[in-house]
């Protein structure tokens, strides 16, 4: 499968300071999480990828085309919802939206039906017709997400896309992104803060520090712990079940109230199990493998970053 | 999920060229603008000086073609009367100059009186309403989209700097030509419906490009000085106060340095004023006869003031992508 972004030792520097330090990496088509600490760069990444700002030195393609040359032509077939609330002032929600319809080249007419169409989606209402500083902090996020969709694109670059909703416009948003992934085929650069976001819709994560790579592969890979292992929940005490399993040769690495962690993959013990289960007469209410969690990767990322600096 | 709500679709249809984006920004701009009762109000008045000017030819036509002697010199002595003619330039324009002149070369005096009120329109009627229409539109133009940011919107999509730059200064020409050579070149298509037949043409024939001319050279370096203003600051009230501070204190420092200190109204001081600049080019381009220095002056003042106007506005608009 082409790579949607690939980059090639890309550095880029605000005179003394380095922003992206010879960045490496491939992304794949999908959902990406692309994380970081405030500084690490990822506004700078997204910047160099719109061909807002030039690079230093390095290169690049995305989306098949090289990076700083054919740039009208990237940002035609790139959607970007900027984190920062930003609109354009005296403007009603739909004649913004027909205005960005309309500088991505389409006519009048067709700019303002595919204006609605987009609202409608993203789920805005009547406010449409009011203009957008009226709106509060919720309906401009919603707008920025149909602003950023509005001509079509291939590639979706999102910053902060459900900071500022409530819960069940969160959950909608995270949804409209697994949908428009699924079955439009529209690759997701998803840059956020919010971890379990990430983990709700990626299939990718990439995490820079510093200006650099520190952490990049699928989600399925990143959270597969090195060393397999599976708890266990049981319904009676479970350090007589502990003590069961470990005379039977399991290895059991931690015991409390109701769990246990065992060392190996469930299906090499589950014979073992529900026999110690039928003997003790108690009840297996779980068994889950054992995984990285998305935010101890990215405090693990952040404290190199950290050690690397000091 | 609402009845109308169709989801998510591409969109398969044809896109124009990149090369006319500007334009979009360009009529977004002028409708706007156009929202403004003020505006409205301001062109209304803009007009009425040239349908006076439009009476004076009505005037000049009669006093052709009539041949009773006294009737046709009672017209002459009114409408050179009621021609004020440019400043300093009254031994030229003026009446009895102009009676003189008619009276000897008789096919000539038509380009003189016709070139006479248009000077008068560029020079004394017009920038009085270019100042508060500009110092209406423009300063919102560029410091609205600093303070909301917009400039991440126009710039993550297919335009360019040099094209949101130019759409905005279209939307500015567009409403100082609505003023400059839109007035002007009504009248003289009245003086041509006016007169006696299209053989005219071939002595005033000169003066619709002249009036081009003279109207992008009012209207570029303003609209580039004015959005200049708007670019350096977040509050579009100071870039009104600029605007009309430059004008104001402008010509009353070129009026007491020029005249006051040194006593001679030619000196070059007098084009710290722009109303100077501007009036000396319109008149050099409108009547070369009429004009009182050399050409060369103000427009190498206005090609410098447009230089660095772009020049700092691109430098301001570039600015928010560079943190």
């Amino acid at each position: 499968m082409p790579s949607l972004i690939e980059l090639q030792n890309l550095t880029k520097k605000y005179a003394s300071f380095t922003a992206l330090d010879s960045i490496n990496l491939s992304i794949a088509p999908g959902v990406t999480g692309l994380l970081g600490p405030n500084g690490a760069g990822k506004s700078t990444l997204i910047k160099v990828l719109l061909g807002l700002v030039s690079t230093t030195s390095g290169s690049g393609t995305i989306l098949g085309l090289p990076l700083g040359e054919s740039t009208q032509e990237l940002r035609s077939q790139i959607g970007y919802m900027p984190e920062d609330d930003c609109y354009i002032n005296g403007l009603t929600g739909i004649e913004s939206m027909q205005l960005a319809a309309r500088l991505c080249g389409m006519d009048r007419t067709e700019a303002l039906r595919r204006g609605h169409e987009i609202l409608d989606f993203c789920g805005t209402r009547q406010e449409r017709y009011r203009p957008v500083d009226t709106y509060s902090t919720g309906m401009r996020q919603k707008l920025r997400f149909a602003l950023a969709l509005v001509h079509d694109p291939k590639l979706l670059i999102l910053d902060e896309p459900t900071t500022g909703l409530d819960p069940e416009e969160r959950d909608a948003m995270l949804n409209r992104i697994r949908i428009l992934s699924r079955d439009f085929s529209i690759s997701v650069l998803l840059c956020t803060h919010i971890l379990p976001d990430v983990q709700a819709v990626c299939e990718h994560v990439l995490i820079l520090g510093a200006g650099t790579v520190r952490v990049s592969g699928s989600m399925q890979d990143l959270c597969r712990v090195q060393t397999p292992r599976f708890h266990l929940r049981v319904s009676g005490a479970a350090s007589e079940f502990s003590e069961r399993l470990q005379s039977r040769g399991m290895v059991v690495l931690e015991t409390t109230a109701d769990s246990i962690s065992v060392l190996g993959q469930p299906e090499e013990h589950s014979t073992w199990i529900w026999q110690t289960a039928a003997e003790l007469g108690q009840i297996v209410r779980s068994v889950t493998p054992a995984a990285n969690s998305l935010e101890k990767l990215f405090l693990e990322a952040v404290q190199e970053t950290e050690h690397g600096h000091s | 999920m609402a009845i109308h709500n169709l989801g998510y679709r591409h969109c398969e249809g044809r896109r124009q060229s990149h090369r006319t984006r500007w334009l979009v920004l360009t009529e977004n701009g002028i409708r706007r603008a156009w929202a403004s009762a003020w505006l409205r109000r301001m062109l209304f008045f803009a007009w009425l000086p040239s349908v006076l000017m439009g009476f004076m030819i009505f005037l000049y036509e009669q006093s052709e073609s009539t041949d009773d002697p006294f009737t046709r010199a009672f017209i002459q002595m009114g409408t050179a009367l009621l021609e004020p003619g440019g400043q300093g330039n009254m031994q030229a324009s003026g009446m009895l100059g102009y009676l003189q002149q008619k009276n000897e070369h008789p096919g000539e005096t038509r380009h003189l009186f016709w070139s006479s009120l248009l000077l008068t329109l560029f020079r004394r009627s017009q920038p009085f309403i270019l100042i508060p229409m500009l110092g209406v539109i423009t300063p919102p133009m560029i410091s609205q989209d600093i303070r909301s940011r917009a400039f991440l919107l126009y710039f993550s999509r297919p335009l360019s700097r040099t094209q949101y730059v130019v759409g905005k200064l279209a939307t500015v020409i567009f409403y100082v030509l609505l003023i400059t050579l839109m007035p002007a070149l009504m009248l003289f298509c009245t003086g041509l419906l006016l007169s006696p037949d299209l053989s005219v043409l071939s002595s005033t024939g000169d003066l619709p490009l002249r009036i081009l001319l003279a109207s992008l050279l009012i209207a570029i370096p303003a609209a580039s000085l004015s959005l200049m203003l708007s670019s350096l600051t977040t509050e579009s009230r100071f870039a009104g106060f600029a605007w009309f501070a430059i004008w104001i204190f402008g010509a009353f420092t070129a009026g007491i340095l020029s005249n006051s200190t040194w006593g001679d109204s030619t000196s070059p001081l007098k084009y710290l004023s722009l109303f100077e600049v501007f009036s000396e080019v319109a008149g050099s381009i409108l009547d070369p006869q009429l004009a009182s220095s050399r050409v060369e002056e103000p427009v190498s003042i206005l090609a410098v003031l447009t230089a660095v106007s772009l020049a700092v506005l691109f430098r301001r608009i570039s600015a928010p992508m560079q943190v």
